[in-house]
């Protein structure tokens, strides 16, 4: 992606490139290990369009680096390779199969006087190792969730249907990417929780056991409001990325239409029931229709003993989403779909009427939102919970954050700093530009603040850090 | 034709004990001369030795004897340096070392290594060779639980496999100093040389015995914070007592000498420099580290007087000069001279300013002074919750005693030395409270400072503290640091030495002490 910038007087401008995808691939080594049979360790390769040999060059390579890296420590090996125009990220999530993400360094093209090609400067500094090893970690978790492990897909089809169904996943997901927005965030892959107050918590946790008891088909429930989450009975690891999945990919695809408004064409058919305004997000758009045919998509979660395979029902009225799983053994039709709605659609549209009113309330109470005094961000790798009044709006195609992208990396560096060691620790730190940025870690939760307090010393930035955290986590201790 | 002729002259001094025999009558010509001689200032019998004479061919055919008798020297070892020459490179002993270096030529040559000997390691070296030619050209890391860094300079390649916690930047600067002690040994010139001339040359030939002086310099990297603050660690003078010593050196001097050095313990004592040839233009610290690992690597310098060529890459990597080294107090050996000169000829002229220095330096009792000076420790300062510091312009004082404790502390300092200087994102402070320690670090346009407190420390009693302590350090800063070279001139009028002083422009590194890298 290319952002120009103006340069002043001069009218000759500095053009800034942001990260972007080069390669992509997933292979292993184990196929394919004699002279000649190259080839068959490459298990999908972007772009597609590249010489076979250098394909094969570039997986030796990294094969190569992996082996390498093992004469110094067997059992781990490489996870990444810095040069100086990209960066590359090894990543092994099953045995022998590798999964390598190839980032072009962010970069400035400075033009030249007299015809001369423009100077290129690489920023090698910019890329933070922790944040885009989590997306390459992601967009496994991704493709295991619509696919199963690699492992499975062998099994039951061997390498062709691996192929074939890394193929199909990936050529889709990688359009998908955005490298240029990733942070923080995506090292944390938390959740984003709905505060509420009990008795709507319990009306919606009644509602639950009450549609899982009706239909009994339905194994798991997870229920959302407006893009966060308020209830899942699944595992935590396959939550946070269904999370993901639902946020960044199914609900923006569906709500744009929504937001439009009345009269535009763009509004979807109101499948004409006035009872209520729930509807399907995944499965039969239009009930109505006989004839129309429609298919749930699959999910896979783990279970204690591997994994099982489930059909993923999204259901929505106005800002509630309910998602019901049921296995995938079962076949799903037109019947069950219209019980289903019957049931659920009346009870989720009076929900979400609660819930909306219950919102707008406590909003009141708790005085006009104006722009969120701290920029801070908040996570808990307990419960996944993450909370971030620096972050705008984060849909799949934009990351809006409310401060310069070199403070969000200084807070990729303290997140590195934390990693290290497992005590709680506190980093404040002075930035260039004269912000301060103070992360605290304690007992498995992680906050970072920025104050944009040019004059302030260490103790007045201490002392308003100790404001914050008494009024929105006051019962969480934090080093002081 | 090209021709790189060096001669080395080593001067033994008898020991005393001989003198005593002098007054027998059997005693053959020799001791009857020595005994003559005793009636000279500078007793004993003299050996001239001509140790090494090298002619590099431009076919490459080969070096007869050796190209620098400082890797001669290197030969003559104490057991200072354990060597790790014949260790078992497929043992995980071998893995488990936290810093492991390899030098190799483009050809995939091996050159050297710190751990194992570079034959066994030859094919791992090919390895590294393939990759660095695979992925292109430039500066490339691997990062897994170690972090492997590759430096390609000129037809060299130098990789550092480390499992210390070091950033790439660190590392590459540590590669860089390795690379320059080589080209302090051979220059840069005649290397570009060698292997354009024979790309798969073994440089091994040149460089057989220096493996102790990279190991030294490998040690010094890992142990003493001077390199990664780029700066030079100077003992703490009163000022007339560096003054004084300043002025001896700048009275001693001859055409062609350029720097004249007093170190002690490893320690700079003074610097003076040459006015007119070299202007403004400053030893880098860097070049200093090299010296001092030189001097330090070897016992062999303490029997007499080195004359020996050398090569200051950071000051011009392709020439040599001409370094004249001799501990002025045998045998505690603790305070060197070093005599710089362009002239390769100019032995005598050195040796006599060497003399006339000491001479001056007696009638002072300098020795003796120098002798009862104490480096520091953090109580002096007077501040109470400060465990130990590093200012630059330089001070470091010790409170971690035990080596690892030490190692781990030069590891955090190294952390935040990174963080602060980050070329995207650069900060001005950092304040770090982890569970065995408080640290604070920070940097302003005139200094640099690296602290560590108790973790339970409160920020109110840091500041504090350092707000003390700062006021100390510019109390005591005449004492503690060199900030403007005297200089005098060789040139017109070698009696009149012009006192540089403080230059009267600012000089814009106002940070002091020789300037930064």
């Amino acid at each position: 992606m290319l952002m120009i910038s103006p340069r002043m007087a001069s009218g000759m401008q500095e053009k800034q490139y942001t990260p972007s995808l080069l390669n992509f691939f997933v292979y292993n080594p184990t196929f394919g290990q004699k002279e000649g049979e190259e080839e068959k360790k490459i298990l999908f390769y972007h772009p597609s369009d590249v010489e076979k040999n250098e394909k094969i060059r570039n997986v030796g390579l990294c094969e190569a680096i992996v082996q390498f890296t093992r004469t110094f420590c067997p059992t781990k090996p490489a996870k990444s390779l810095h040069t100086q125009k990209n960066r590359q990220f090894f990543f092994e999530p099953e045995d022998n199969f590798w999964i390598v993400m190839v980032v072009r360094n962010p970069m400035i093209e400075k033009p030249n006087k007299d015809g001369k090609p423009p100077t290129v400067e690489y920023q090698e500094e910019e890329i933070i190792d922790t944040v885009y090893g989590a997306v390459v970690k992601q967009c496994y978790s991704m493709y295991k969730l619509f696919n199963g492990t690699f492992g499975r897909q062998m099994e039951a089809g061997g390498v062709e249907l691996l192929i074939q169904k890394l193929e199909k996943f990936f050529y889709r997901y990688l359009q998908t990417l955005h490298l240029q927005s990733c942070d923080l965030l995506d090292v944390f892959g938390g959740i984003s929780f709905f505060p509420l107050d009990k008795m709507t918590y319990l009306k919606i946790q009644s509602f639950v056991n009450r549609v899982e008891e009706s239909l009994s088909l339905i194994k798991y429930t997870a229920f959302l409001y407006n893009d966060q989450l308020i209830w899942s009975g699944l595992e935590q690891d396959d939550m946070r990325i269904l999370y993901k999945y639902l946020t960044t990919s199914l609900f923006p695809r569906h709500s744009e239409p929504e937001l439009a408004g009345r009269d535009s064409p763009l509004r979807p058919e109101v499948a004409g029931n006035l009872l209520h305004y729930g509807r399907f997000l995944t499965g039969p758009t239009n009930l109505k229709d006989p004839e129309a045919k429609f298919r749930f998509p699959k999910i896979f979660v783990s279970t204690e003993d591997g994994y099982e395979e489930l059909h993923l029902i999204v259901y929505k009225a106005m800002s509630a989403a309910a998602c019901f799983m049921i296995s995938a053994s079962v076949e799903l039709t037109r019947d069950f779909c219209e019980q289903l709605d019957g049931l659920v659609g009346p009870q989720l549209t009076l929900l979400a009427s609660d819930i909306c009113e219950q919102f707008t309330v406590n909003r009141r109470i708790s005085g006009p939102e104006k722009e969120p005094q701290f920029k801070f961000i908040y996570f808990n790798h307990m419960n996944l919970a993450e909370k971030s009044t620096i972050h705008m709006r984060k849909t799949a195609s934009v990351c809006l954050t409310s401060v310069h992208p070199d403070l969000m990396k200084i807070l990729g560096d303290i997140n590195c700093d934390f990693a290290r060691v497992d005590e709680d620790e506190e980093i404040i730190v002075k930035a260039m530009t004269d912000y301060w940025v103070v992360g605290k870690k304690s007992d498995q939760r992680e906050l970072y603040v920025i104050l944009n307090q040019k004059n302030a010393n260490l103790i007045e930035v201490n002392e308003e850090v100790k404001r914050l955290c008494a009024t929105q986590f006051n019962n969480i201790f934090f080093l002081d | 034709k090209v021709q790189l002729r060096t001669a080395t002259y080593i001067r033994y001094k008898a020991n005393s004990e001989c003198q005593n025999n002098v007054s027998s009558p059997t005693l053959d010509k020799e001791t009857e001369d020595a005994a003559t001689d005793n009636d000279r200032s500078d007793s004993g019998e003299f050996v001239v030795t001509m140790l090494a004479k090298a002619k590099l061919e431009e076919q490459g055919i080969g070096v007869k004897g050796r190209s620098s008798p400082l890797l001669e020297v290197g030969t003559q070892e104490t057991p200072a340096f354990i060597s790790h020459r014949d260790e078992d490179v497929t043992a995980e002993s071998w893995r488990q070392h936290r810093k492991h270096v390899f030098v190799l030529s483009e050809a995939g040559k091996p050159i050297y290594s710190r751990y194992g000997s570079e034959e066994a390691l030859s094919s791992t070296m090919g390895v590294m060779m393939a990759l660095v030619s695979f992925v292109q050209s430039g500066d490339n890391i691997i990062r897994s639980e170690h972090i492997v860094v590759f430096l390609q300079k000129g037809p060299l390649v130098l990789v550092c496999v480390s499992s210390s916690r070091q950033t790439e930047q660190q590392l590459r600067g540590e590669l860089l100093y390795v690379y320059y002690q080589i080209i302090s040994m051979l220059t840069q010139a005649s290397i570009s040389r060698i292997f354009e001339h024979k790309k798969n040359y073994d440089l091994r030939r040149l460089l057989a015995g220096s493996e102790k002086i990279l190991d030294g310099l490998l040690n010094l990297l890992d142990s003493d914070p001077s390199f990664l603050l780029a700066a030079v660690h100077c003992l703490p003078l009163a000022c007339s007592l560096r003054d004084s010593l300043s002025q001896i050196l700048q009275k001693a001097i001859t055409p062609n000498l350029v720097f004249s050095i007093l170190i002690a313990r490893n320690q700079l004592l003074t610097i003076v420099q040459e006015k007119t040839v070299i202007e403004d233009a400053r030893l880098e610290p860097a070049d200093v580290h090299l010296l001092l690992n030189l001097i330090g690597a070897s016992s062999a310098f303490q029997a007499g007087e080195i004359w020996t060529p050398i090569c200051l890459p950071l000051f011009n990597p392709d020439c040599y000069f001409y370094a004249y080294i001799s501990y002025l107090d045998p045998p505690e050996c603790t305070v060197c001279l070093l005599l710089l000169s362009t002239d390769k000829e100019a032995f005598y002229a050195v040796a006599e300013c060497k003399r006339k220095i000491e001479e001056a330096m007696m009638a002072q009792n300098s020795l003796s002074l120098i002798a009862k000076v104490q480096s520091y420790s953090v109580s002096q300062v007077g501040v109470s919750d400060l465990r130990h510091f590093m200012y630059k312009p330089f001070d470091v004082p010790d409170n971690y005693r035990h080596e690892e404790e030490k190692m781990r502390l030069l590891d955090l300092y190294r952390y935040m030395h990174n963080r602060i200087h980050s070329t995207s994102r650069p900060l001005k402070l950092i304040y770090h409270v982890a569970e065995r320690e408080t640290l604070l670090a920070w940097v302003t346009s005139k200094f640099e400072l690296y602290t560590c407190f108790s973790p339970l420390v409160t920020k109110a009693c840091a500041i504090t503290a350092i707000t003390k302590l700062l006021r100390w350090i510019k109390k005591e800063e005449d004492r503690l640091f060199i900030r403007y070279p005297p200089k005098y001139s060789t040139t017109p009028n070698p009696s009149k030495s012009s006192r540089g002083g403080k230059s009267d422009q600012q000089d814009s590194t106002d940070n002091g002490f020789l300037s930064l890298l």
